[in-house]
C-alpha cells in the first residue's frame, strides 16, 4: 500500500518536471562566431518556410544544400508543411517570422493577403534591379513578361515589388484529345463555336460543360480571360478595382451570358455539377460525362490515379474568344515568395532568393517537383523533365495565345468581404436557375459600391 | 485532521500538471478571445486597434452572419429533436421487446459514433453524389428517377441533407445512453402497469419518459452543443458552405473570417457570440425541463 503511494508521488514529480523541461532555455545554436568568420554574411543562419504540396519538398532540400556549398559557412533551416500558414502564423504574431516564405496552396495564401493588408512585407525591388553574380543583365530581365508588374507581385500599385514570382501555372478549358481526333471535332476558337458543340456532345452521351461545383472560384479561369477578350485591360481594371458600373456593362452581359446559356440550355451543364467537389467533377469529366472543364496545368498530375474513359488524353484549348479571328486566351497565375519586413536576416534571404532564379535552380525545380518557374524560356530549358501535355500547354502561351493575369484590389482593412468569394459564390445560384443575371448584377453593384465606400472611409 | 490536510496537499500536487496545462491552453486563450473581440486585428503582426463594441454591432448588420445564424438555428432545432426522438424510441423498443439480436442492433446503431466525422462526411458525400450516389441510384432502381436531386447542390435540400447526416451520426450514441437508463428502471413498475392494463405506448409515456427525464435533460444540452461542433466539419467537407452560402453555419463563417479574411478580432466576436448563445441555451433548456421536486 505504502509502496503504491510512493510510486504515485514519484510519478507526479516526474510528470511535473517533464512539463517544465519543455520550457527550457534555448537549444544552443552552433558556434556562430566561427561560422560567421567563414562566410561573407554577417549572420549566416537562414530560416525558410515552404509550402509542401503537390510539388513535394525535395527541391527545397536540394537547392538549400547547393546554396550552402556555394556559400560556405551559411546554414539554411527549412520548415515545410502543407499547412504552412497555420504553422508560421503564431511565429509572425510573436514578431519572429521566418526569413523567407514560399506560401502557396489555397489553404495558405490568405495569410499573404493579410500580410499585404498589414504592410508587413519587405520591398524586394532592389533584388530584381541588381545584376546577379556571373550575369550581365539585371535579374528582372529574366522574369516572365508582366509578372513583376502584376498585382500579385506589386500589390500597392506603386511599381515596387513585394513578392517574388515562383512557379507559374496556365489555366483554361480542357477536353479529351482522343475523342476530338476520332470524331473529327474541331477545337472551338470562339464561344459560339463551343456552345454549338452541344449537339455533338449529346450525340456522344455527355454534357457540354462541367466545373468544380462546390468551389465556383474555379470559374475565374474562364471568366477573367473572357473579360479581357471583350474589353481588354479596361474591363479587367473595372472588374478587379471594384468599378460598380462593370455590372451594368456590355462586358458583363456577354461574359456571364455564356454561363447563363450553359445553365439554361438542355444538356449544357452536367447534371449535379453544383454539388460536386473538384475531384468528383474532374473524375466525371475524365470518364466522359462532360466535354469541357476548366482547370490548370496541375490537372494531369493531380488526377494521375483517377479512372478515365478508354483512350482519354488531356487536351488544353485555353479560353475561346468572342469575335471570330480574335486570339484565344488563357489565364496564368504565379506563386509568390516573400520576405517579411521583420525578418531577422534579410540580407541572406535576398541572396538566397536571387539564387532561386539561376538556370541550375530552374532545372532542379522541374526535375524534382515538375514546377515551371516564371522565367523566360523556362519550358524549353526543362523540357526533358515534364510531360508532353504540360510542355505543350506552356508552349501555347509562348505561341500566340494571350496570357491574362490579375487579382482583386486589396479590400479595406477590417472589411468583412472576400471579393473572390462574394463574386463567384452566387454563380452556384445562377447555375441552379435560382437567380437571374439581373438579380446577380444588382447584388454585385451593391457589393462594389460598398467596397469602394469602405476604401474611402479607410484612407487615413 | 492532519492526515486529511496532508492528503489535500498531495492531491493538489498531483492535479498541478493538469491544472497548469488547462490554464495555459484553455482558460487563458478563452479570456484572450473575450478581450480581443473588442479590437480590429488582422491576427498577423500589426498592433490590435481598440474598437469597443463595433465588432458586435457589425455582426448584426452582416447578412452572411445572419444567414449562417439562421442555418445553424435550423440545425440546432431539427437535429437534436429528431436525434433524441429516434434514439428514445429505438432504445425503448430494443430494451422492452426482449429481442435476441439486441446486442447486434446496439452495435450496429452505435457504429457511426466511433467513426471519425471526416470519414462520415466523405461517406455521405458519396451517398448524396448526384450520379453515382447510393441515394439517387436507389431512387432510379425503384422507378422514382424523377425524384433524384443533386441533394447537396440544391438550396432547398442541402440543409436537410446535412441534418440527416448528423442525425445518423448521433442516434446510436444517445440510444446506448438511453438503453442503459431503461435497463436500470425497475421491471416491477412495468409489470404492475401491465397488470393494470396499460398498453406498451402508455407504459412508454408514463413510465419510461418520466424515469429517464434526468438523462434526457442532459442529452438535450449535449446534443445542441454537439451540432455546433459537428456542423463545422460536416459543412466544410460536404458543401463548403455552398451552394451560394445556403449551408454556411456560424462556425464555418468564423473560420473563414479568421483564416481567409484575416479578421481575427471580428472572428473572436463571433466566437464570443457563440459562447454566450450556447450558455444561454443551456440555461434555458435547464429551466424549461426542470421538474418540481416531488
Amino acid at each position: 500500500m505504502k509502496g503504491i503511494k510512493t510510486l504515485n508521488m514519484l510519478s507526479a514529480v516526474v510528470l511535473s518536471f517533464s512539463l517544465l523541461a519543455g520550457c527550457g532555455g534555448n537549444a544552443g545554436s552552433a558556434d556562430k562566431s566561427t561560422q560567421a568568420a567563414n562566410s561573407q554574411f554577417a549572420d549566416p543562419d537562414l530560416n525558410i518556410a515552404v509550402f509542401q504540396g503537390g510539388y513535394g519538398r525535395e527541391y527545397w532540400d536540394t537547392i538549400a544544400e547547393d546554396f550552402m556549398k556555394d556559400y560556405p559557412g551559411t546554414k539554411i533551416n527549412i520548415t515545410a508543411s502543407p499547412k504552412i500558414a497555420e504553422l508560421i502564423r503564431p511565429k509572425i504574431v510573436a514578431g519572429n517570422p521566418p526569413d523567407l516564405m514560399y506560401i502557396a496552396g489555397s489553404d495558405n495564401t490568405s495569410l499573404l493577403d493579410g500580410l499585404v493588408k498589414d504592410h508587413a512585407l519587405l520591398d524586394l525591388t532592389d533584388v530584381f534591379d541588381s545584376t546577379p553574380k556571373g550575369e550581365t543583365q539585371p535579374l528582372k530581365n529574366k522574369i516572365l513578361l508582366g509578372a513583376l508588374e502584376s498585382r500579385a507581385m506589386a500589390p500597392y500599385g506603386d511599381g515596387k515589388v513585394y513578392a517574388a514570382p515562383f512557379n507559374f501555372g496556365v489555366m483554361g478549358l480542357w477536353y479529351n484529345k482522343t475523342l476530338f481526333k476520332q470524331k473529327g471535332i474541331e477545337v472551338p476558337k470562339t464561344w459560339d463555336e463551343l456552345l454549338a458543340l452541344n449537339t455533338t456532345a449529346q450525340q456522344n452521351n455527355r454534357a457540354l460543360f462541367t466545373y468544380q461545383g462546390l468551389y465556383p472560384g474555379y470559374l475565374e479561369e474562364i471568366i477573367v480571360p473572357s473579360i479581357y477578350s471583350v474589353s481588354k485591360q479596361k474591363g479587367l481594371t473595372d472588374f478587379f478595382d471594384y468599378n460598380p458600373t462593370f455590372w451594368t456593362s456590355d462586358t458583363f452581359r456577354q461574359v456571364w451570358g455564356v454561363l447563363e446559356k450553359i445553365a439554361t440550355e438542355d444538356n449544357g451543364l452536367m447534371k449535379g455539377t453544383v454539388a460536386l467537389n473538384h475531384t468528383q467533377a474532374q473524375t466525371e469529366f475524365m470518364q466522359g460525362h462532360a466535354m469541357f472543364i476548366p482547370n490548370g496545368t496541375w490537372f494531369e498530375d493531380e488526377m494521375k490515379d483517377a479512372p478515365r474513359e478508354e483512350g482519354f488524353e488531356f487536351g488544353f484549348l485555353g479560353v475561346p474568344a468572342f469575335k471570330k479571328g480574335d486570339p484565344v486566351t488563357a489565364m496564368t497565375s504565379v506563386e509568390q515568395i516573400v520576405i517579411p519586413a521583420k525578418a531577422k536576416n534579410p540580407e541572406l534571404a535576398k541572396a538566397f532568393l536571387s539564387y532561386l532564379y539561376t538556370d541550375k535552380s530552374v532545372k532542379l525545380n522541374a526535375e524534382k517537383s515538375k514546377g515551371i518557374l516564371a522565367v523566360k524560356g523556362a519550358p524549353d530549358l526543362v523540357k526533358e523533365y515534364i510531360s508532353d501535355t504540360t510542355y505543350n500547354v506552356y508552349k501555347t502561351v509562348d505561341s500566340g495565345m494571350v496570357a491574362i493575369n490579375g487579382s482583386f484590389k486589396s479590400v479595406a482593412k477590417g472589411s468583412k468581404y472576400n471579393p473572390s468569394e462574394e463574386v463567384y459564390n452566387p454563380i452556384s445560384s445562377l447555375m441552379n436557375k435560382q437567380m437571374t443575371l439581373d438579380q446577380y448584377s444588382a447584388q454585385m453593384t451593391k457589393l462594389y459600391t460598398e467596397l469602394n465606400q469602405e476604401l474611402v472611409n479607410n484612407t487615413p | 485532521m492532519k492526515m486529511k490536510t496532508r492528503r489535500r496537499w498531495f492531491l493538489l500536487f498531483c492535479l498541478l500538471p493538469g491544472l497548469l496545462l488547462l490554464t495555459l491552453f484553455k482558460l487563458y486563450p478563452t479570456v484572450e478571445v473575450f478581450q480581443k473581440s473588442f479590437y480590429l486585428w488582422t491576427g498577423i503582426g500589426d498592433e490590435p486597434k481598440w474598437v469597443g463594441f463595433q465588432n458586435f454591432i457589425d455582426l448584426f448588420h452582416d447578412d452572411v452572419f445572419l444567414l449562417s445564424l439562421r442555418n445553424t438555428g435550423f440545425l440546432m432545432l431539427v437535429v437534436p429533436v429528431l436525434t433524441l426522438f429516434i434514439a428514445l424510441i429505438n432504445a425503448s423498443i430494443l430494451t422492452r421487446s426482449k429481442l435476441k439480436e439486441r446486442g447486434l442492433y446496439r452495435t450496429l446503431f452505435f457504429f457511426p459514433s466511433i467513426l471519425s466525422f471526416v470519414v462520415i462526411a466523405i461517406l455521405w458525400s458519396f451517398i448524396y453524389h448526384p450520379t453515382i450516389g447510393f441515394l439517387n441510384s436507389g431512387l432510379d432502381f425503384i422507378g422514382l428517377s424523377s425524384w433524384a436531386l443533386p441533394w447537396l447542390g440544391d438550396e432547398r435540400t442541402v440543409l436537410w441533407a446535412l441534418a440527416i447526416t448528423m442525425i445518423w451520426q448521433a442516434v446510436g450514441y444517445y440510444m446506448v445512453m438511453y438503453m442503459a437508463g431503461i435497463d436500470s428502471i425497475s421491471p416491477d413498475l412495468y409489470e404492475a402497469a401491465g397488470i393494470d392494463g396499460a398498453t406498451p405506448i402508455q407504459q412508454f409515456i408514463h413510465i419510461t419518459i418520466p424515469m429517464l427525464w434526468e438523462i434526457i435533460r442532459i442529452t438535450i444540452i449535449f446534443s445542441i452543443n454537439g451540432v455546433l461542433t459537428i456542423s463545422f466539419i460536416i459543412v466544410s467537407i460536404m458543401t463548403g458552405g455552398g451552394p451560394n452560402r445556403h449551408s454556411e453555419v456560424i462556425m464555418t463563417y468564423l473560420y473563414s473570417q479568421a483564416f481567409s479574411n484575416s479578421n481575427f478580432g471580428y472572428a473572436m466576436a463571433i466566437g464570443v457570440f457563440v459562447f454566450v448563445m450556447s450558455f444561454l441555451l443551456a440555461i434555458l433548456s435547464n429551466r424549461l425541463t426542470r421538474r418540481e421536486a416531488s
